[in-house]
């Protein structure tokens, strides 16, 4: 294995045109920690309406600390985000959820609330004075636990729920709040291969039925070759690719970024990257393997 | 779906525990040293003074500790939610967090200053218990993540260390009182419901009311807020303003709650607990039951504390404490895995 290292990837940025509208620009955008190096620069890409991106790269290349931009939690160095051709900045935290939904990473309250409480808190930024769900909110909630296939557990506390469960659970809360935007960091996190499939067909199926904006951070590249739409591929070395999912999602590419031998394989439409370790038994392994 | 909570199902609840207290008012009012006839009461006052002592007894000494045991009651209940919710602890509580400690030594440090122990009314006792016990929630807050984020375990430890420096500073000032004093002092410490006139009681009153009903507003705030920060603003919710608004009028009810009963402790730990098993963990209905039944609680506290020594009379915090420490104990072994990874 011969990777190609410190090597700046380029720009390829092609902002095709997959619908009508743009949801998310980002442009030159910088993020540092306190009193660490940059972890984000210069980072500028849009998403159109109704796309499903990837944000795919490896360990500490930002790719959590960019969805908590995009989602208003950090705020960037410099740089801009406009979410529906408006700044982010510019959007009370009531108004941003009524855009932009977030899934993170599995977490369950010390409180034993059921799965149809939790899904019913995306109605929070739609609530009166009086805080009581309306029909309306119950109706979303109704459609979201339908969608998500849960209503059967609805009642059940989320603590007793399997972790598939709960990650369907928290994409109901998320379609529930009825928002153009949904960000989601590493959905299929311990999941098992099925439910790793189930979450994102059921990513999908949003994306298609209710013409959603999907971003999801994942670190399996498979996934996001078979699903996804764009792919924004983060370096450690804070470089970057932007663009349609088979133009990014390379052999060499994906070699050169997570700096390790990757075979590909064409399945249909989709191509497949697997990574092969020293000890991997194939062909080329030393002998004894 | 059957479980979301509509406002006939909230009503309907506040008002079957609001009937509970005033059973348990009505029932422990009856309950003394001195037995009072029920008839003897509804006869009046008579027409001169000391005529009729079951009346006087019922109507000016046990009706207003009732109420005064009621009102420290739902306070601290009203409190130890918000403060579990904020803090995303089941074990949060005033008392064991060191807020309880901090408004008394407010109140201390007034009483030293040489202002009279009657509460209210325009003494800045109030006021030096409310800074007391917000710099308190400020200090074991910052200590606790000195110690290493919001765990369980750091704000508790943050909480005790607070707790015991506080206590020993009370005692030093509790030694420069004068003997007349120590015993009332002493007794006041370890959380005793005495008499109070009806000005102290109406005020105290319209305080506490007035900060579980804010506390209410915000109540569905709360819920989503148990879900963390960051969580809370997806959803729409300010988390430093709720956090803010939750921490000064949880710290304001315990403050008002300290300086009519002294240091009553775990009732904001064993009430909300007992209500999250019996109608669930929603903060909008939880608040306003813990108030109701924590109200309930301490009246049957009291009443225990001022008959089961009978004559003398015993502070009904050591009652809510030999109660509440084995709950506390439950609830540590319970959740302390559960939360102790919590950021």
């Amino acid at each position: 294995m011969n990777p190609v290292r410190n090597e700046n990837l380029k720009n390829t940025n092609l902002h095709p045109e997959i619908s009508n509208g743009v949801n998310i620009k980002v442009q030159n955008l910088r993020f540092a920690y306190k009193a660490q190096a940059e972890i984000l620069k210069n980072l500028s890409f849009q998403i159109p309406a109704s796309t499903f991106l990837s944000i795919a790269g490896p360990n500490g290349a930002g790719k959590t600390t960019l969805l908590n931009l995009l989602s208003g939690l950090l705020k960037p160095a410099s740089g801009s985000i406009e979410i529906d051709s408006k700044p982010i900045s510019s959007y009370s935290v009531r108004r941003l959820a009524k855009k932009v939904a977030v899934v993170r990473q599995e977490f369950v309250p010390v409180f034993e609330f059921s799965a149809a409480q939790v899904v019913s808190m995306a109605r929070t930024p739609y609530l009166g004075a009086l805080a009581f769900e309306t029909n309306a909110d119950k109706e979303a909630i109704a459609e979201a636990l339908e969608m998500t296939d849960t209503a059967r557990f609805a009642d059940r506390p989320l603590g007793h729920l399997s972790g598939g469960e709960r990650q369907r659970i928290f994409i109901a809360r998320a379609l529930a709040q009825q928002t153009p935007i949904l960000l989601l960091d590493e959905p299929t996190n311990f999941l098992d291969m099925k439910h790793q499939v189930g979450i994102y067909d059921l990513l999908k199926k949003m994306q298609i039925e209710k013409q959603k904006t999907i971003v999801s951070v994942t670190h399996d590249i498979n996934l996001a070759a078979q699903y996804s739409d764009m792919v924004l591929l983060l370096s450690a070395d804070s470089s970057y690719s932007f663009g349609p999912t088979r133009e990014i999602l390379t052999t060499e590419r994906i070699e050169r970024v997570f700096d390790v031998q990757t075979f590909s394989a064409q399945i249909g439409q989709t191509k497949f990257f697997f990574p092969l370790g020293k000890f991997t038994k194939s062909q080329s392994s030393p002998p004894g393997f | 779906m059957t479980d979301l909570l509509t406002p006939r199902s909230l009503i309907n609840k506040i008002a079957l525990c609001l009937a509970a207290l005033v059973v348990v008012m009505f029932v422990c009012s009856l309950v003394g040293t001195q037995k009072i006839s029920l008839s003897a009461v509804f006869a009046g006052p008579g027409d001169t003074p000391g005529q009729n002592t079951d009346y006087d007894i019922f109507v000016r000494v046990r009706i207003p500790r009732i109420i005064l045991a009621a009102l420290v009651g739902a306070a601290l209940a009203a409190s130890g939610v918000a403060l579990q919710a904020i803090l995303r602890n089941p074990l949060a509580e005033p008392y064991i967090l060191g807020i309880s400690s901090g408004a008394a030594l407010g109140v201390m440090t007034a009483a030293l200053a040489g202002v009279s122990w009657s509460f209210l009314g325009g003494s800045p006792m109030a006021a030096m218990a409310f800074l007391f016990a917000i710099g308190t929630v400020w200090l074991v807050w910052f200590t606790g993540h000195l110690a290493g984020g919001s765990t369980v375990t750091s704000l508790l430890l943050a909480g005790v260390v607070i707790n015991a420096f506080f206590s020993a500073v009370i005692m030093l000032m509790t030694s420069l009182i004068d003997s007349e004093q120590l015993r009332s002092t002493i007794m006041w410490l370890m959380g005793s419901i005495g008499e109070k006139d009806f000005s102290t009681l109406l005020a105290s009153a319209i305080f506490i009311i007035a900060g579980i009903t804010g506390l209410f507003t915000i109540s569905q705030k709360l819920n989503v807020l148990a879900f963390g920060a960051g969580e809370a603003q997806s959803l729409g919710v300010n988390p430093r303003r709720i956090t803010l608004v939750a921490f000064a009028l949880a710290s304001f009810i315990t403050a008002v709650a300290v300086g009519l009963s002294g240091l009553v402790g775990f009732v904001g730990l064993v009430v909300p607990h007992s209500v999250r098993l019996i109608f669930g963990p929603d903060h909008r209905q939880l608040l306003p039951t813990s108030a109701l039944l924590g109200a309930a609680f301490v009246v049957i506290c009291d009443t225990i504390a001022r008959t089961i020594i009978s004559p003398a009379q015993l502070p009904v915090g050591v009652i809510t404490a030999i109660i509440g420490g084995p709950v506390f104990l439950i609830l540590l072994s319970r959740y302390s895995k559960k939360v102790g990874n919590l950021r």
